[in-house]
C-alpha cells in the first residue's frame, strides 16, 4: 500500500559516508567480535511511566556494544486502557488486545514509511501471542487495551553494509525487546497479569576464525558473527515456568533435537535476565510512587508477588 | 502486438480460427466444492473463473467497515428488507501473462463487483431473505478476454447451486466488431465472444440478458464505436447469451440428473414437474 | 489476531470437547486418530499460464490454489543507494561482462557453484484469504510463516540464480478459495509445496554472464526442484499444525479442536538434499538402512490458540440460578475465578511448559512421524507441470 497522506522522502536509502582517514586498524578491530561471554546479555535501561498521558508506559534501551559504531535498540511502549469498547463491537467476555509495533521512519538503514509494513505487522502478531498468555483477560469483559510500541532506533551497525542479511535476525532481537518493554508497560498500567513476561533470544552461531564449530550464544548481534545458523525468541513467564510465545527459525537437523532444546533453554535464560531488569525497574518506580499512589494498588501487588520468588 | 485484422476479409476467420458468430469452448462445472453453499467453475476459452457463494446468511461482523469492503453491493444495510448481494472479486496475480500485483481497492475491480451485484440482485428473489447477506466470492484464475461475462455466468451458476430462488439465469456474453473505430469501415461485421487480443484492439461490449427473454440486464461498452455498428453488435451479443444459457442450463440439468441418480438429493415434489431429462 | 476465527461453541460444548480430546487415546469429533491428517485430493499443473500450479481440496471442503510465476530480473549489486544504484550497477556490469569474456570459460564455470548467492527479495509470496484484507495481521502472519520456512538456510533462493547479472524473481500467489473453515496453514503449505514441486523454469541457453536467453521448448524446461526418475531429490518445506490438549498431541486440528487447545504450534519441516559425500552416504547406508528422510527443522511459531478467547462456564456453586448467594458477589467471584471446577470450561491462562512444546516438535519430526507420513503422501501425487 502506498502512503498518499504524507510527503514522503525518496525511497531507498543512502549509507552515511565512511571517511578514509579513520584509522585502519580500528576499522578492522570493530568488525564483529563478540566480547561478551556466550551467556551474557547486553546491559539494558528500562524505565516505566515515561508517558504521562498513557495509562501505562515504558522505555527500553539496550546498550550499544561499542561506542559509536553500533546503535542500541531503543523502544518506547504506551498502553492505553483498559477502556470500554465502542458500541458497535460484539460482546467479548475477555479484554481485547491490540498490538501495534512500528519502526520510526529513521530507525533503520532502510527508511520505513508511516504505514506498517508486513514485518511490523508480523512482529505485532507475535507480540500479541506473547502478551495474551500473560494477561488475565477475563477480568475485563467488554473492554479493550491498545499496546503501541515505537521502535525509535533499531539495532543497526553503521559500518556493515545492508546486504549482510542480518535483518531477518534483527527482527528476533526487536521482538524480544518489544515483549520486555510491553510487559513493563502493562504492569505500569496496572493490568493484571499472571506474571511478568519477558523476551529473550538465543542463537546458534558460527564465528570467523579457525574454530568453526557452532556454539550457542544469548542476545546475539548478527554483525558480530560470521553466520547465524538458527535462532529462537522466547517469551517466558519465570514464575510459572511457562512459555507464551516461541519463535524459532533457522536450519537444524531434525535428528538432533538436543540442539533445539538447548537453544530454547538458552532463550529462557536470556529471558530470565531481562525479567530481572523488569522487576528491578518496577520496584524503583513503585518506591518513587509510594507517597501518592497512582494505581489502586495493583502494581504494588505485582511487585510484592515478584519479590516473593 | 497489434492485431492483424486484414486477414479476416479473406477467409472470414478470426485470429483464433473462429467464425464471426462462434463462441469459444465453454467448460462448466457446478458444485465443485463440498463446503460451500454454492460453487461453480467456468472456462470461456482461456478465461477461467471460480465462484463460491455463501448464504443467504446472517450478515457477519462488518470487518471491512474501515474501507476496502468486500461488498460491491449498493447501500443496502442489515436493516434492509432485501438480502444484500455482496460480491468480492479476487484476481490472482498469476492470471494474466505478466504477473501483476493485485491492487487493493482497484477501481476497475470495484466497478465489476458492483455491476455483478446489481445484475444478480435484480434476478435473485432477495425479498425472501430480509436482513441477510448473500456473499459471492469470485476468483479469477486466468484471463483471456470477456472477463465480466465469465464472472456473471459463474456467479449465476453458483447461485443456482446454492438454491437461491431466482427468476431466470443471468447470462452474459461479449460482442465486438471486425474493424477498429478509426477504420470507420461501414461494412464491418459484428463478432461474438472476444478474446483478450480482440478486446484490446476492437470495439466491444458486454451484454447480459435475463435467460431466454431479450431483456438486457447488463450492458457495458467501454470503447468507441460508430452508432451504426452498435445495433448489430448488440443483436449478436444477445444471440450469444441465448447460446450461453443453453450451455449453462444443460450443465445444471445434467448435474441435477446425476444427483438424483446417485441419491444425493431426494426427488422433491417440485422436481416432478420439471423436465429433468 | 492470528487464528481467531471464533468457533461458536458454548462453554458446555467446549468442556465436552476438551474432555474427549484429553482421553487416551483422544476421541476427535471427526473420528480421526491423533496424528491423522484430513484426507485430501490434490492435482498439479492446473493452470497452463503459470510456471507451476497446484490445487488441494481437503475432505472438509476447504480448497486452495497456488500459482507460481517467474520473471527474469536484473540483480542489483553494489552497496550504493537503490535509485542511483541502477545506473552504477549497469555501468559496472558492462565492465564485468567484458572481463568475464576475456577470462574465458573456465573462470565462469568456477564462479558458478561457489558464487551462487540468493537473496530473500527474489521470492515474493502473497496470501489471499476471502473476507480478509491482505494486510490483515492473520494473513501477514501466515505469509511470513510460509516465506520463512521456504527461505530458511538460503538454499531455495540459490535456485533462482541465473548468472551474476540476472536472477529469477519468483511470485507465489496463494489463494484460499473456500471460506476459512479451519486454520488454513496446513492446507496452504501443502498446496504451496506441490506447486513448487511442479514448477519449471525455461532452460537457459546462454552462457556465463550474458543476457539470459532461454530455450522456448517447454518440454525441455527443467524443474525448479530437480528430479531423478520422476522423483524429486529435494523438496520444498511443509508446515504442520500441531496442538496439545491435556497430555495428548493432536495433528492437523480442525477449527473446533483448535478452540480448546492448550497450545498450538506451527512446525515447518524441510528435507535435506542428499549432497553428502560418498563416504558419508556409505556409512549412512550401512548404519541405518531404512533411514528414510533427512529432515530439517526450519521454523517453529506459536499460534495464538483461539481457546484463550472462549467464554468461560459458570460452575453451579457460583451460579445464582442454582441458589448461590448473589449479595457478596465481588469477593466470591474473585475466589471462584482461580479454582477450576471439573467439567466447567475455563479458558487456558498462561503459556505452556517448555517440555510440552519440545514434545510437540519432537513428535512432528521423529523418524516415521507425521512429517514423514505427510511427505510420503505428497510423493504419491502425480506431478504434471
Amino acid at each position: 500500500m502506498t502512503d498518499r497522506r504524507r510527503v514522503n522522502g525518496p525511497v531507498g536509502s543512502t549509507n552515511p559516508p565512511v571517511f578514509e582517514d579513520e584509522p585502519e586498524q580500528e576499522f578492522g578491530a570493530q568488525k564483529g567480535i563478540r566480547t561478551r561471554t556466550p551467556t551474557a546479555t547486553r546491559k539494558m535501561y528500562l524505565k516505566t511511566g515515561v508517558t504521562p498521558s498513557a495509562s501505562g508506559s515504558a522505555y527500553l534501551e539496550i546498550e550499544a556494544s561499542r561506542k559509536g559504531a553500533v546503535s542500541g535498540l531503543k523502544l518506547s511502549c504506551t498502553v492505553h486502557g483498559p477502556r470500554s469498547l465502542p458500541r458497535s463491537t460484539p460482546f467479548s467476555p475477555h479484554i481485547i488486545l491490540s498490538t501495534h509495533v512500528k519502526y520510526a521512519p529513521f530507525a533503520t538503514k532502510q527508511r520505513r514509511g508511516y504505514i506498517r509494513d508486513p514485518t511490523e505487522r508480523d512482529l505485532g502478531s507475535h507480540l500479541e501471542t506473547a502478551l495474551r498468555g500473560a494477561i488475565i483477560a477475563d477480568r475485563w469483559p467488554k473492554s479493550g487495551v491498545d499496546i503501541i510500541i515505537s521502535i525509535v532506533e533499531g539495532d543497526h551497525d553503521r559500518e556493515t553494509s545492508k546486504s549482510q542479511g542480518g535483518e531477518a535476525w534483527d527482527m528476533m532481537n526487536a521482538l524480544s525487546g518489544c515483549i520486555t518493554v510491553a510487559s513493563a508497560a502493562l504492569a505500569d498500567a496496572g493490568i493484571d497479569c499472571v506474571d511478568t513476561v519477558a523476551g529473550g533470544v538465543a542463537a546458534l552461531v558460527r564465528d570467523e576464525g579457525d574454530d568453526t564449530t557452532p556454539r550457542i550464544v544469548i542476545d546475539p548481534i548478527p554483525s558480530e558473527h560470521e553466520q547465524i545458523l538458527a535462532a529462537c525468541c522466547v517469551a517466558y513467564l519465570p514464575d510459572r515456568d511457562e512459555i507464551t510465545n516461541l519463535w524459532f527459525k533457522g536450519d537444524l537437523p531434525a535428528s538432533d533435537m538436543e540442539l533445539y532444546s538447548q537453544l530454547v533453554e538458552k532463550g529462557i535464560q536470556a529471558s530470565r535476565n531481562s525479567n530481572e531488569v523488569i522487576v528491578n525497574s518496577l520496584l524503583i518506580s513503585t518506591r518513587e510512587q509510594q507517597p501518592h499512589e497512582r494505581h489502586d494498588g495493583t502494581t504494588r501487588m505485582h511487585i510484592a508477588f515478584n519479590l516473593q520468588r | 502486438m497489434p492485431l492483424d485484422t486484414s486477414a479476416y476479409g479473406l477467409a472470414l476467420l478470426r485470429v483464433d480460427g473462429r467464425r464471426w458468430n462462434e463462441l469459444r469452448r465453454m467448460h462448466v462445472q457446478i458444485r465443485t466444492q463440498a463446503a460451500a453453499d454454492g460453487s461453480s467453475y467456468l472456462e470461456m476459452g482461456h478465461t477461467k473463473v471460480m465462484c463460491v457463494v455463501t448464504g443467504p446468511s446472517e450478515p457477519g461482523p462488518r470487518r471491512g467497515g474501515l474501507g476496502g469492503t468486500a461488498s460491491g453491493g449498493g447501500a443496502s444495510s442489515a436493516q434492509s428488507k432485501d438480502a444484500e448481494v455482496a460480491v468480492s472479486i479476487v484476481v490472482a496475480g498469476f492470471s494474466s501473462v505478466d504477473r501483476k500485483r493485485p491492487g487493493r481497492g482497484d477501481k476497475r475491480i470495484l466497478e465489476l463487483q458492483s455491476t455483478i451485484s446489481s445484475a444478480l440482485a435484480a434476478s435473485l428473489h432477495t425479498h425472501l431473505f430480509p436482513h441477510s447477506t448473500i456473499s459471492i466470492s469470485l476468483h479469477v484464475l486466468s484471463q483471456d478476454g470477456s472477463l465480466l461475462a465469465a464472472l456473471i455466468n459463474a456467479a449465476t451458476l453458483a447461485c443456482v447451486d446454492a438454491g437461491i430462488p431466482m427468476t431466470d439465469y443471468v447470462v452474459a456474453c461479449t460482442a465486438g466488431s471486425t474493424s477498429t473505430y478509426a477504420a470507420n469501415d461501414e461494412a464491418a461485421d459484428p463478432l461474438l465472444d472476444l478474446n483478450h487480443q480482440e478486446e484490446q484492439e476492437l470495439p466491444g461490449l458486454t451484454v447480459a440478458t435475463l435467460g431466454q427473454s431479450d431483456r438486457v440486464a447488463v450492458l457495458v461498452c467501454e470503447s468507441r464505436v460508430q452508432v451504426s455498428r452498435l445495433e448489430g453488435m448488440l443483436a449478436v451479443g444477445v444471440d450469444g447469451c441465448k447460446q450461453v444459457r443453453e450451455i449453462l442450463d444443460r450443465v445444471v440439468r445434467d448435474k441435477g440428473h446425476r444427483m438424483l441418480l446417485e441419491g444425493t438429493v431426494e426427488r422433491g415434489v417440485g422436481l416432478d414437474d420439471m423436465e429433468v431429462d | 489476531m492470528a487464528s481467531t476465527q471464533h468457533a461458536l461453541l458454548s462453554p458446555a460444548e467446549l468442556a465436552y470437547l476438551h474432555a474427549s480430546l484429553s482421553l487416551t487415546p483422544p476421541i476427535r469429533p471427526d473420528g480421526r486418530a491423533a496424528n491423522q491428517f484430513r484426507p485430501l485430493a490434490a492435482e498439479t499443473g492446473i493452470l497452463p499460464g503459470t510456471n507451476g500450479s497446484a490445487r488441494i481440496c481437503f475432505a472438509d471442503g476447504t480448497e486452495a490454489i497456488v500459482g507460481v510465476k517467474a520473471e527474469v530480473e536484473r540483480t542489483r549489486r553494489g552497496d550504493g543507494g537503490r535509485e542511483d544504484g541502477v545506473e552504477y550497477v549497469s555501468s559496472r556490469l558492462e565492465g564485468d561482462f567484458v572481463e568475464g569474456v576475456s577470462s574465458g570459460e573456465g573462470a565462469i564455470a568456477a564462479v558458478d557453484e561457489a558464487d551462487r548467492v540468493g537473496e530473500s527479495e527474489w521470492v515474493e509470496l502473497s496470501v489471499e484469504i476471502p473476507g480478509a484484507r491482505d494486510d490483515d495481521a492473520g494473513t501477514v502472519f501466515l505469509a511470513a510463516m510460509l516465506a520463512e520456512a521456504l527461505l530458511a538456510g538460503g538454499e531455495f533462493a540459490k535456485k533462482l540464480w541465473i548468472n551474476r547479472r540476472f536472477h529469477w524473481k519468483l511470485y507465489l500467489d496463494i489463494l484460499l478459495i473456500s471460506p476459512p473453515l479451519s486454520y488454513p496453514l496446513p492446507l496452504l503449505s501443502l498446496t504451496t509445496h506441490l506447486a513448487l514441486l511442479a514448477t519449471r523454469l525455461p532452460r537457459l541457453k546462454s552462457e556465463g554472464d550474458e543476457d539470459p536467453f532461454f530455450d522456448d521448448d517447454w518440454a525441455a524446461a527443467p524443474y525448479l526442484y530437480a528430479r531423478k526418475d520422476g522423483k524429486a531429490t529435494a523438496r520444498p518445506p511443509v508446515s504442520l499444525l500441531v496442538m496439545a490438549v491435556g497430555n495428548n498431541i493432536i495433528f492437523d486440528p480442525s477449527k473446533e479442536e483448535l478452540a480448546v487447545a492448550d497450545v498450538a504450534l506451527a512446525v515447518s519441516v524441510g528435507e535435506e538434499t542428499a549432497t553428502t559425500t560418498a563416504a558419508e552416504a556409505d556409512e549412512a547406508q550401512q548404519q541405518q538402512q531404512p533411514l528414510g528422510r533427512n529432515l530439517r527443522l526450519l521454523s517453529v511459531r506459536t499460534i495464538d490458540p483461539p481457546s484463550r478467547l472462549t467464554p468461560p462456564g459458570v460452575p453451579n456453586a457460583t451460579n445464582s440460578a442454582y441458589g448461590a448467594a448473589t449479595t457478596q458477589k465481588q469477593p466470591e467471584a474473585r475466589a471462584a475465578e482461580s479454582e477450576a471446577v471439573e467439567g466447567v470450561w475455563k479458558a487456558p491462562r498462561g503459556g505452556a511448559k517448555a517440555l510440552v512444546m519440545a514434545a510437540l516438535v519432537q513428535k512432528a519430526l521423529m523418524r516415521g512421524g507425521v512429517a514423514d507420513e505427510v511427505l510420503d503422501a505428497l510423493d504419491a501425487v502425480d506431478l504434471v507441470a
